[in-house]
């Protein structure tokens, strides 16, 4: 007997193609592909005419007449894409992403919390609807597998929840390409045999399965179709990265330190939220021919102040332009912390040597972080702008670099 | 060059000469160990270019000369020949292993190709007893970095200090010093840790003789010589780190702890650390690991001074410990943002200084 159905699967709609329906309301309702060669996502209208990816763009429009294809922005889906896995982590700190629309999430320790998964469920539904205006589809069962198929079911902008112990009734009346890892050829395959739902590949004997699949493939076919998975929603080790760069002028060296300066305020600030700190500093520059130039630095502590990232990243970034850009026009500066740990703990460093700002645990480091942790809060109830470094006020907000964010 | 020797005898100096010899050597002339028989002995010599081992060995000298011969695979054949007497000769390029049967053939390397490495220097040597010698080493080499972007930490600063040698070593988080009494030196320097780390398995004895040159660092004994380059730079002032009182001292059963702080270190990973309680009686270990759980153990203790709690890193605590080498161990604390110090109840001679973590 499993534990209760407290493992979501939750499934952005047609995702590339919501963030261009979002942000393009005239397409609404119309049948809308993403990408151009080849279709990477399409609404549900063009779903209809058979349109879905990875179809070429020459036989999409020949299936469907009345097609709007638009190009990709990625910038736009990784940052809604952020968005919605903040929401995530606002109800539980297990979350596992699969990918850029897909995560699950073990919500079992949230429940005291936020009340029971199905209503968590919802409050995240409607949530990503009102705060990133994107439709998402959750499946709500006891196991990953499961989940993920009750999210399939629940498509398009739905919710299904399937409580311990109906896992059968719910399996069975499905067809077997629901499965994972049984494709259009496995199906195909499994209808030779007479079998077209789950429930009939459950009641098949395992040898038979094996004996079909092989004895890898098989057994994993098997346990699936009687819901026996026991993987657990794992946090995906924190091996990304936190980044933001700004384009525009940066030649002059005061100004390309204001805009570091900014930077490093940004990406201090998203590490500091989620309690990441790390532990190499890469920067990124671009010349005026576009040529990039990147260096990295390891610390031998992880930092996520603003102060000791924004030291390092002038000091590599300025070595960087000397050793190899000196004299050259510099479009675009942008920094990164990778090697990220999470931090809620500091090992404090002995005084041996000068203090340093930038040596993780040491006394001015720790002012620091004193510091940002007042500034965290002021911002956190004040909003934003409330505070600002005085070197960052030269600039007006309109005068400021656009920045804009990469990574994790 | 051939000559004959006991098996055994012959796997311990072509293994202890080839620790110096690194894994992965830019060059492959530094895979090999030079062996040079002249008059009644075999000398064998391995080197990474920053460390040196010499062993010697008096063998059956059937003719004189030199070799230099692949390292690992020279001391596998031997170690795998049967019981008995061995043959090694060079002849032609080729190096062959025979004896009671089975015979060996190794490509030669060139012997002019290996690096003139110098003889060690042993002007102004001092006498240690060995085993005293590398039971300081491994207190100290614990507290010693790894991490070579800043070289300065990956070494054992050796100085005289009132008829005492004093090593010490840090990684910045904490400290390890380690006097040995009245050993009248004059010597200074920093020798990498990881030439200290091959010193007892290479040439350790009863008595090791101990000098520290401008440049190298050389020991000898009746099994051999290592010498290292010295690290260059100025070892931290670390003397001002050691206050001479403290307000706050716990003593306690040094099993005791290391079992309890081996059961926490079941939950704690890396980066979480072990939170002592500090209280009249005793010290409450607890471990807390967000997702997983934790464990909590009271040790008996007698504890002078204000209740607090402070907090190690599992590993780091658990070095230090197991350093000390009294059955009761002392912890002196300022506050929990300050460092402590480890020791041994009346024992003065060794100290380890560890930083806390902030919660």
């Amino acid at each position: 007997m499993r534990g209760a159905a407290t493992i979501l699967h939750a499934d952005l709609d047609a995702f590339y193609a919501s963030v261009e329906v979002r942000d393009r309301p005239e397409l609404r309702g119309k049948p809308v592909a993403v990408g151009g060669g080849v279709v990477l996502a399409a609404t549900y209208e063009a779903r209809r005419f058979g349109v879905s990816a990875p179809l070429g763009g020459a036989e999409a429009r020949r299936r469907c007449p009345g097609l709007i294809v638009v190009p990709a922005r990625f910038e736009a889906y990784v940052e809604a894409s952020r968005a919605v896995m903040a929401i995530f982590d606002d109800f539980t700190p297990r979350v596992e992403p699969i990918s850029i629309d897909e995560a699950f999430l073990e919500v079992g320790g949230s429940e005291r919390l936020f009340g029971p998964a199905e209503d968590i469920a919802r409050t995240i539904r409607e949530r990503v609807r009102a705060e990133v205006g994107l439709p998402i589809s959750i499946g709500v069962a006891t196991t990953k597998h499961l989940a993920k198929i009750a999210s399939r079911v629940a498509k398009p902008d739905g919710l299904v929840v399937v409580p311990a112990g109906e896992e059968e009734g719910f399996l069975d009346p499905l067809p077997v390409g629901m499965v994972w890892g049984i494709g259009p050829v496995g199906e195909e395959r499994l209808a030779r045999y007479g079998i077209h739902t789950i429930g009939e590949l459950r009641a098949m004997p395992q040898s038979s399965v094996v004996e079909w699949f092989g004895q890898a493939w098989g057994t994993d076919l098997w346990e699936r179709a009687r819901n026996d998975d026991p993987r657990s929603v794992e946090r995906r080790a924190r091996a990304g990265s936190v980044g933001a760069q700004s384009a525009g002028d940066s030649t002059d060296p005061d100004r390309r330190h204001t805009t570091l300066l900014a930077l490093a305020d940004r990406i201090g600030a998203r590490m500091r939220r989620k309690h990441l700190a790390g532990r190499r500093v890469t920067v990124r520059v671009r010349l005026d021919d576009m040529s990039l130039l990147t260096r990295a630095r390891v610390l031998p502590g992880p930092i996520a102040e603003t102060t000791p990232l924004f030291r390092i990243t002038a000091e590599l970034v300025d070595a960087l332009i000397h050793d190899r850009a000196a004299n050259r026009g510099i479009t675009l500066v942008g920094i990164s912390v990778s090697m990220l740990e999470e931090a809620p703990h500091l090992q404090l460093v002995l005084p041996l040597e000068e203090e340093q700002v930038t040596t993780s645990g040491s006394r001015s480091h720790l002012r620091a972080r004193e510091l940002d942790a007042a500034v965290d809060r002021a911002r956190e109830r004040c909003g934003r702008p409330a505070v600002t470094r005085g070197a960052l006020l030269r600039n007006t907000p309109e005068e400021r670099s656009p920045t804009e964010a990469m990574g994790e | 060059m051939r000559i004959r020797a006991e098996r055994d005898d012959l796997v311990d100096v072509l293994g202890r000469a080839g620790r110096a010899v690194g894994v992965r050597s830019p060059m492959p002339i530094l895979q090999g160990v030079l062996i040079d028989v002249r008059g009644k002995s075999m000398r064998v010599t391995g080197t990474d270019l920053d460390v040196t081992v010499r062993t010697q060995l008096d063998v059956e000298v059937l003719d004189e000369g030199s070799t230099v011969v692949p390292a690992r695979l020279a001391t596998e054949a031997v170690r795998k020949m049967p019981a008995g007497a061995v043959v090694i000769q060079a002849q032609g390029g080729e190096v062959e292993i025979t004896g009671n049967g089975p015979r060996f053939r190794f490509r030669e390397f060139t012997v002019d190709d290996f690096p003139k490495v110098s003889e060690p220097d042993l002007t102004g040597a001092v006498k240690v007893s060995g085993s005293d010698f590398t039971d300081a080493l491994t207190q100290v080499a614990v507290a010693a970095s790894t991490d070579d972007a800043r070289p300065i930490l990956t070494g054992v600063y050796f100085e005289s200090e009132e008829g005492r040698l004093r090593l010490v070593a840090t990684d910045s988080y904490r400290l390890s010093v380690r006097d040995l009494p009245s050993v009248e030196a004059h010597l200074s320097g920093l020798v990498p840790v990881r030439a200290l780390r091959e010193l007892g398995r290479s040439v350790g004895a009863s008595e090791i003789q101990v000098a520290i040159g401008d440049r190298e660092a050389a020991f000898a004994s009746e099994r051999g010589t290592l010498t290292a380059r010295l690290i260059e730079g100025t070892f931290p002032n670390y003397r001002q780190l050691l206050p001479p009182s403290y307000p706050n001292r716990l003593k306690v059963p040094r099993e005791g702890l290391l079992e309890a702080i081996d059961r926490a270190s079941l939950v704690a990973e890396d980066h979480i650390p072990i939170r002592l309680t500090l209280q009249k009686g005793g010290v409450e270990l607890s471990v807390t690991r967000q997702d997983v759980g934790g464990e909590t153990e009271h040790v008996e203790a007698d504890y002078s001074g204000e209740e607090m709690t402070i907090a190690f890193n599992s590993r780091y605590l658990n070095d230090g410990v197991t350093a000390v080498q009294a059955d009761e161990v002392v912890l002196d604390v300022m506050d929990p943002l300050k460092p402590g110090l480890l020791r041994g109840a009346d024992d003065d001679d060794f100290v380890y200084l560890l930083m806390p973590v902030r919660l």
